[in-house]
Formats: C-alpha cells, structure tokens, sequence
C-alpha cells in the first residue's frame, strides 16, 4: 500500500496537466485495491494450472528434483484398471446423486415457497446437515447405517425386511454413500432454488389461476420454465463438485469395501501424499479437469434446448 | 389442503433431517456395553455425560479447538478484507482492465480445486509452511471469487452522491472505502463472514494435506485422528464430533439469515 502511494506522490509533482495526474492517481489506488486479487490470479490460479501441467509430465518424489518422462505418466494412467475403477465410480455416484439431489431440492422448495408458519425453523433443519462438516457428518451416519447398532436396519427389521451391510456391502455402498450426500447437501440446493422461485412475478400465477389451470400445470408451464436457470446453475455446480468429491468416502469408506468406492481424487490423493508421486498424481489431476471442463462444456451447449431466460 | 400436504411433506422432512442427529447424540451418551449392544438400545440408560469428560480428559481436544478458532477467525478476517477491497475497485474505482479482471475472476470460480492440490502444497512446502496455519489462512487473504462478486455486487448497489460529498472533503479512496462504503455493505460483509467461517470450519482436505503434528490439527483432522486412539470406542469419538459441530451451530444459531442470504447470492450470481 505505501509504496504505490508513494509512487502517485511522485506522478503528482511531475509537470502534468492536473485531470490527468488525478486519473493516474486513481489507478494507482485501483490497483492497491485490486492487488490482493492479482497476487491470488499469479499464485493460486496461474501457478496452480501451468505447475500441475508441467508436474503431469515428469516423476517426482519430493526427495530427487522432478525428472521429465513426457507423456509417460498419462500412458501409464490409461492403462492403469484401478483408475478406470475409481473413474467409473465416480460416475456411478454422480448418476445416483446429482438427479436425487436436485429433484428432491426443487420439491422442498416448492413446499417451502408456501409463505408456511414456521418456515425459518424448519429452513434451519434442513441447513444443519449443510454446515456440518464430513467428519460429524460420519458419525451421524454411522447411526443410522451401522450394520449392529443403526437406526437402518432397525427400520428395516420392523417392516420385516432383511438387515443390510450398508457402507460394508460392495453392492451398497455407493448408494448408501450417495444417500448421505443428498441428506447433507438437500438444504443448500433448496435455499438456491427457492431464490429462483421468488424471482417468478406472482401476477402469472394469478394470470393462470383465472385461466383455469390446474396445480400441476401451473407448476409445469410457469415453475419449472420459470427455474430453469437455477436448475441449470445447480446442475453445473454439483456436477463440478461431485466429481470432485473426496472428503465424505476420505472420512466415511477410505475407498473401502476393496476399493468399491475408492472416487478418483481419492485416488489422486493417494498417489500424491501417500506415495509421494506428485508426477503421476498431477497427471490424474488433469484427466479429471478436463472430464470436469468438457462436462461443463456439454451442460452450458445443451442449456440452449431447455433453460428459459424470462 | 395444498397447504396442508406442504406442510406435512416439510415436516417429514425436517424429522428426517434431525434424528439422525438425535441419534448420533443419543450414541454419543452411550456407555460401551450400550454402544455395542444388539438389538441396539433407543435411550442411552443411564446417560453417561462423563464420555464428554473423557473425551477432554483423554485428548488434546481444546487445543484442536483453539487451532480451528484462530484459523477461522484470521481467514474471515483476510477474506471479509480483502474481497471488499477487490470488490470495491471493480464496483468503484478507474480500475484498468476491469471486464478482464471480472471474467478471469469467473474463470477462477470455476476452476476445479483438484487441480491445486498438488501445486498449492509444493508451493506451501517451498514456502516452508507445511505443518503451520498459514496455508489455511494466507490464501483467504488474497481474496476469494465468491466473495469479490459479492462485495461487488453491494458497492454497485451504493449510490454515487455519499461518496462525492465525501471527496470533496479531500478524503483519500481509502478513507472513502473504509469510513463510508465498508459501513453501508455490513449486511453482505456479514454474509461472506459466516460463510468464509463455514468453508474453514468444515475444511478436512487442506488440514488433512497440510498438518502433520497432532498439536496443530484443526477440529475435523483432530477428530478423525481419535478413531485410532479410542479404538472401538466410537461413542467416545461420537461426543468428539457433536462438540465440534457445537460452535459451528452456535454461529449458524445466531446469523441464520445471513446463511440463506449467503446460499441465495451464490446461486443468482450465475
């Protein structure tokens, strides 16, 4: 901060005519203020991207400098089944989750949206799970699908069903680990859909109802065209996110049982701070942000057949 | 009667919601006789508080707290700082490059964190951070994306006259910043302020990479690592866990608008 007031001091003694010694004055704070912000592009998003590039490309162990092996790490990555494994994985819980949660959250905020009394307290209800972290959020699962002690199976018994092994069953797991998911994120994509809703002008629903139209079509031909951009924007976001999921099987299944929900960035992690191969671990980082870029891509091409901008 | 299903509907699921909550607490008050038994028992009988005790006798448990705290409050800090600074010279101020610095900031938010993992800690390890606070709390001091459209978005909404009766007094642009733009934007300060404190709170990625000695662990981290020492005794990590959802809660108990505030501006800023 001193040092780019110093340097506007210096302009303003400089022979200029006086508007323009103001503006160059005005850039100088411009950029003091933006600064913090330059610094972030420099060295959390540039950085970041060419290092991760380069890293891709070479071995490296932290211990010997990083040694170029061209595209080797990526040969090595395509043909490698256990990376396959956690790349189908992760989109077997994506597929599960992402409709779940979004469907779920848009039926929450439309009951939500009723102007109900007591509305604030239930909302909290919904956000407790939202700002629990992952490790709470084990333990609180761990009541409920603990193959001995949960409420699950519990359940189940009483409908006369058979107990399950939940997140110790192979066939299970991902399902289960999904479920949990919805159960945490519900409460946030519902705040973000119920903005959405509150956007949609009252008068066409009035419009409608002198019209004669019926719940089911007022919800189909103005909710839903009227919240195709918050559901566009939620689609994109958990799909980023879900591909990116780590923490819930790091703290719930470390991959387990026998790597049936082992996600990739699980697998990322492993290589790099367990195995300490940054090389290959970086080359994997880049297959999935390009998976995460196309997908991101394909969302925002197939937007024009289905998003309506009122 | 469309009422009524909503409300029945909106009931079902706040039960939902919290009984797993209920029962993890539930758990948490188990002796390990009860924890274990089966058919599991509903009740904790008799209610065994001392696993609470135990947990603060038997573990470095207020220093875990005391670590989070302090990680907490300096990222709010940095974060409320320094994206209102940033916000303030993309809404306010003769920034060269403006749209540029806005589209690059979206590219930003939608950069996919996996792809920093490796570089931010080889960066940090070059740094000579590793095992320290500062790799979860200087990056929020260079500003966040969410938080930059944000802050922007608020001064955009400031009308021009407070801020030229205020230059004709001579005031500096910092002093215009800080004396009359900061106060009118309390509101959205508060807002990025509970939700920069709910990201750090929650972190188990960053602490999980970047701490390695168990007196720097941060909540989640310090938690996780108590499975081992209770081997088997969940019930006492169970206590761990609701203690450490506990100032979470408190914070979300008392700014509970600025939460959905916070969510609903995400979501309309796309």
């Amino acid at each position: 901060m001193t040092v780019l007031t110093r340097r506007s001091g210096q302009v303003a003694a400089g022979p200029r005519p006086p508007a323009r010694r103001r503006r160059s004055g005005e850039r100088a704070w411009a950029f003091a203020f933006a600064s913090p912000y330059l610094l972030h592009l420099v060295a959390l998003a540039a950085w970041p991207l060419l290092a991760s590039l380069f890293f891709s490309m070479t071995e490296y162990d932290l211990m010997s400098p990083p040694r170029f092996v061209g595209f080797g790490n990526f040969t090595r990555l395509f043909g490698d089944p256990v990376f396959w494994r956690t790349l189908g994985n992760t989109a077997y819980f994506a597929v599960l989750f992402v409709p779940a949660q979004t469907a779920l959250a848009l039926a929450l905020a439309v009951a939500l949206n009723q102007r109900l009394r007591g509305m604030a307290l239930f909302r909290a209800a919904y956000f407790v799970p939202v700002v629990s972290s992952w490790v709470v959020v084990a333990y609180v699962a761990d009541a409920v699908f603990n193959p001995q002690t949960g409420i699950a199976n519990q359940v189940l018994g009483l409908l006369g069903l058979p107990a399950e092994n939940w997140l110790q069953d192979p066939a299970l797991v991902i399902p289960t680990l999904a479920a949990v998911a919805v159960w945490k994120g519900v409460g946030y994509m519902a705040v973000l859909f119920l903005a959405g809703l509150q956007a949609i002008p009252e008068e066409r629903y009035e419009a409608a109802k002198i019209d004669g139209a019926s719940a089911w079509n007022r919800f189909r031909y103005i909710t839903l065209p009227g919240i195709s951009g918050t559901t566009f924007l939620v689609l994109v976001l958990t799909s980023i996110e879900t591909l990116q999921s780590f923490e819930q099987v790091f703290v719930m299944t470390d991959g387990g049982p026998h790597g049936a929900s082992e996600l990739t960035v699980l697998y990322l992690y492993r290589q790099g701070f367990q195995f300490f191969q940054m090389g290959y671990a970086s080359a994997v980082a880049w297959v999935l942000f390009v998976l995460v870029l196309a997908l991101t891509l394909v969302q925002f091409r197939l937007q024009r057949r289905w998003v309506h901008y009122a | 009667m469309r009422k009524t299903v909503s409300y029945v509907l909106v009931l079902a699921g706040a039960a939902v919601m919290l009984l797993p909550f209920v029962a993890a607490l539930g758990n948490s008050l188990k002796s390990f006789a009860q924890y274990i038994q089966v058919p599991p028992a509903w009740l904790p009988d008799p209610v065994q508080w001392d696993n609470y005790a135990e947990v603060w006798r038997r573990t470095p448990f207020g220093l875990y707290l005391v670590n989070s705290l302090v990680i907490a409050v300096l990222a709010v800090a940095g974060n409320v700082l320094t994206s209102a600074m940033v916000g303030h010279s993309l809404a306010r101020m003769r920034l060269p490059g403006k749209q540029a610095l806005l589209t690059m900031a979206l590219g930003t938010m939608m950069l996919p964190t996996v792809i920093t993992i490796v570089p931010n800690f080889l960066l940090f390890r070059s740094l000579g951070w590793l095992d320290s606070m500062l790799p979860l709390i200087v990056p929020y001091w260079l500003a966040t994306p969410i938080g930059i459209f944000l802050m922007r978005q608020t001064f955009l909404g400031i009308p021009k006259d407070f801020e030229e009766a205020a230059g004709l007094d001579g005031a500096n642009p910092w002093q215009v910043f800080w004396r009359i733009h900061l106060p009118l934007a309390k509101p959205a300060l508060a807002t990025l302020a509970v939700f920069t404190f709910t990201t750090s709170w929650k972190a188990v990625l960053e602490p999980t990479i970047y701490l390695t000695s168990p007196e720097n662990y941060t909540l989640p981290v310090g938690v996780l690592s108590l499975k081992g020492q209770f081997v088997g005794n969940d019930q006492l990590v169970t206590a761990a866990a609701m203690m450490s959802l506990l100032p979470m809660l408190i914070v979300f108990v008392l700014a509970q608008r600025y939460f959905v505030r916070g969510t609903m501006s995400a979501g309309l800023k796309g």
